[in-house]
């Protein structure tokens, strides 16, 4: 991992620093790259929604849960969202309601893994398929017909850089605020070091009388408030709902937990990582690198091939929590 | 009796579980102000009613089945191929890659080759990420899916494009590089990429029972450790496991797009690799159940799109009604592991 991201520095440095002629390809992209550290907020609201996401994948997979499940949750939460806006035009209402379906399609999740001991992936699979389903089926029965403009969370001007404000979102905020405190509750707090305890030996936890069921409650409580953010956040910078919305944000927010070694603070920055090339994307759009177009698809691929390279432990070691998956 | 109360509870538990899920899909329909048993006779009739209904059911059955196929042999050693998908995906576009510079019969198995042998090396990764450095079969296989269809979706919006066609899509194959029809009465057709599929369930039966690879296979499947200590070496058996795997996906992808489709666009499928899954773990360990199992699938596919129009049930309520079969084709599974243990 250190050498990783050494290489990483060592890239940024070639391409900000050294001084290639305008026009060129690299003179390109150092633009670009500077265009996006000029535009933090842009940054930020792009990677909320992973950082959010993958802190719910924190909570559960370090309690044993495996949680292939984020994607699910996220885009019901974002149908909840989308849906109560239609019917309250109160943005606030909005989010409660999508803690809320998030919540309770996680509380499924413990049923299913706790109660019904169901296979931790199979479970995952399920409530991804209930999930695209129902929201398919309660945005198709109740989608708003008329194109109005529906009300979304406020965002407040934090500073400016070059006259450009820097327009953050609350839920962006909370995106910064909450990986530090996983941090802090994991490192310090009696309750982390049962949600450790659990995820890595159950029946050793069971012998000192933590029950590991009820710890994993606690989890994926947190996986549900944590994806709701997300899938408000995602409702909130799209204005609407539409099928599919998540296009994958969950799968990536997982791969940026297994990234991060399954710690909060290294899931952040993968999650920031991640951002940072979708964002960059969006400037080297239409761009030609080396008298070639380099497809978006080739930037969109980067988090599943990093984390298939990571997962062959090309990366170093990873530490997955060690009971992932065991009743 | 402990064992006898357990059994119980644990049969009260499966029937609360499939009592909610009916409540679920049953309050879902009122909602919609549609007649339940309405809604369920249409999807009834609208997959098996008649002779254009049968086909299309028919053709829905081809890439499930043999989808099912692939997870189920994944699944006997123990292994999650959830990258069916995308072995499905990377084999469909092999195949017409193939099939589009040779013609006829010669294009048709050449291509299915293709297909099976891209579908083999896009889960080669997952195998040996498996089986050699521990990581998880399901997030290899998860990325790959993504990777796949990036991929391919560049691939047919560049090299591969058909630059006669505004949209991003390969060009059609001729008409001698279609798999033909081996029913063909009156306007009920059967693909022979069905009877393909029917004899790889039947063959993966076969292969499992009599074979000493598929007796591997499954002993590896059923506790590794023991199957080392027996003198086979299970990380071969997970290598090798899910390559045959990726080989039937992605030859699942290749008879989808001779049989049906006929090009490949981004986007090309529609899930099959996904709802195979559930198709393998209704079947449980028996490959021949795969084929009912797939049926009621297809059924749920074919007719959810009709009820759609004909009962304004918006077509997600097919794919909920696949999540819960999910759950309880596992919890059933789970039931009876657990009797076994008792």
């Amino acid at each position: 991992m250190r050498r990783a991201l050494i290489a990483i520095a060592a890239l940024l440095a070639m391409v900000l620093l050294v001084p290639w002629p305008e026009g060129s390809a690299m003179g390109q992209l150092r633009a670009s790259v500077a265009n996006v550290f000029a535009q933090p907020g842009v940054w930020l609201s792009i990677s909320a929604p992973l950082i959010l996401a993958a802190m719910g994948g924190f909570t559960s997979e370090r309690t044993g849960v495996i949680n292939i499940a984020l994607e699910g949750k996220m885009l019901t939460a974002a149908c909840a969202a989308y849906l109560a806006t239609i019917f309250t035009h109160n943005p606030w209402a909005a989010l409660g309601f999508a803690l809320a379906a998030a919540t309770a399609m996680s509380l499924l999740h413990w049923v299913l893994t706790q109660t019904y001991q169901l296979d931790h992936v199979i479970s995952g699979m399920a409530i991804n398929a209930i999930a695209l389903g129902a929201t398919n089926y309660m945005s198709g029965k109740y989608a708003d017909q008329g194109a109005t403009e529906l009300p979304v969370l406020p965002s407040f001007t934090a500073g400016s850089i070059k006259g450009i404000p820097i327009t953050v979102s609350i839920l962006s905020l909370l995106a910064l605020l909450i990986p530090v405190a996983l941090f802090l509750f994991a490192r310090f707090s009696r309750g982390g070091l049962r949600m450790f305890a659990v995820g890595n030996d159950p029946d050793k936890s069971r012998l000192m009388g933590v029950q590991p069921s009820r710890v994993r409650l606690s989890g994926l409580i947190a996986t549900g408030i944590f994806t709701g953010l997300a899938g408000d956040m995602l409702f909130s910078s799209a204005g609407q709902f539409t099928n599919e919305m998540t296009a994958g944000k969950g799968f990536i927010a997982l791969a940026a937990l297994i990234l991060g070694g399954w710690k909060p603070l290294p899931a952040f920055g993968a999650c920031m990582a991640f951002g940072f090339f979708q964002a960059l994307q969006l400037h080297l759009q239409g761009m030609k690198i080396a008298g070639a177009d380099l497809p978006a698809e080739a930037f969109s691929s980067l988090p599943y091939l990093v984390t298939i390279i990571a997962l062959a432990g090309l990366l170093g070691r990873s530490n997955a929590p060690a009971a992932l998956g065991k009743p | 009796m402990s064992i006898a109360l357990d059994r119980l509870r644990s049969s009260w538990a499966l029937a609360t579980l499939v009592i909610a899920s009916v409540l679920v899909v049953v309050g879902a329909l009122v909602l919609a102000g549609a007649s339940p048993s309405r809604a369920l006779w249409d999807l009834v009739i609208s997959s098996t009613g008649s002779a254009s209904a049968l086909s299309g059911t028919l053709r829905e059955l081809t890439p499930l089945l043999l989808s099912g196929v692939a997870v189920l042999l994944a699944l006997r050693a123990g292994l999650f191929n959830i990258g069916v998908e995308g072995q499905f995906t990377v084999g469909a576009l092999a195949c017409v890659s193939v099939a589009l510079r040779v013609p006829g019969a010669g294009g048709i198995v050449l291509g299915m080759a293709a297909g099976a042998v891209a579908g083999a090396l896009w889960a080669w990764p997952a195998g040996a990420i498996r089986a050699y450095r521990g990581g998880h079969e399901v997030i290899t296989t998860i990325m790959l899916n993504n990777v796949a269809g990036l991929l391919t979706t560049a691939l047919v919006a560049g090299p591969l494009k058909d630059p006669a066609e505004g949209s991003p899509t390969t060009e059609m194959l001729p008409a001698s590089s279609y798999l033909p029809n081996i029913v063909s009465i009156g306007g009920l057709q059967m693909s022979s990429g069905l009877l393909v599929g029917i004899l790889l369930a039947c063959g993966l039966w076969w292969w499992l029972k009599r074979t000493v690879a598929g007796y591997e296979l499954q002993a590896v499947g059923a506790n590794p450790r023991a199957a080392q200590f027996a003198g086979i070496d299970p990380r071969r058996v997970v290598v090798t496991a899910m390559l045959r795997s990726g080989a039937v996906g992605g030859l699942a992808g290749s008879i989808y797009v001779l049989a049906f489709e006929h090009h490949f666009y981004p986007g090309f499928s529609s899930g099959y690799g996904f709802d195979a899954l559930g198709v393998a773990l209704l079947a449980g360990s028996a490959p021949i159940l795969l084929l009912p199992s797939a049926f009621l699938f297809a059924m749920l596919n074919k007719g959810g799109t009709a009820i759609q129009v004909l009962d304004q049930v918006p077509k997600g309520i097919t794919t909920v009604i696949l999540g819960l079969l999910i759950v309880i084709a596992a919890a059933i599974r789970y039931r009876n592991k657990a009797a076994a243990n008792a």
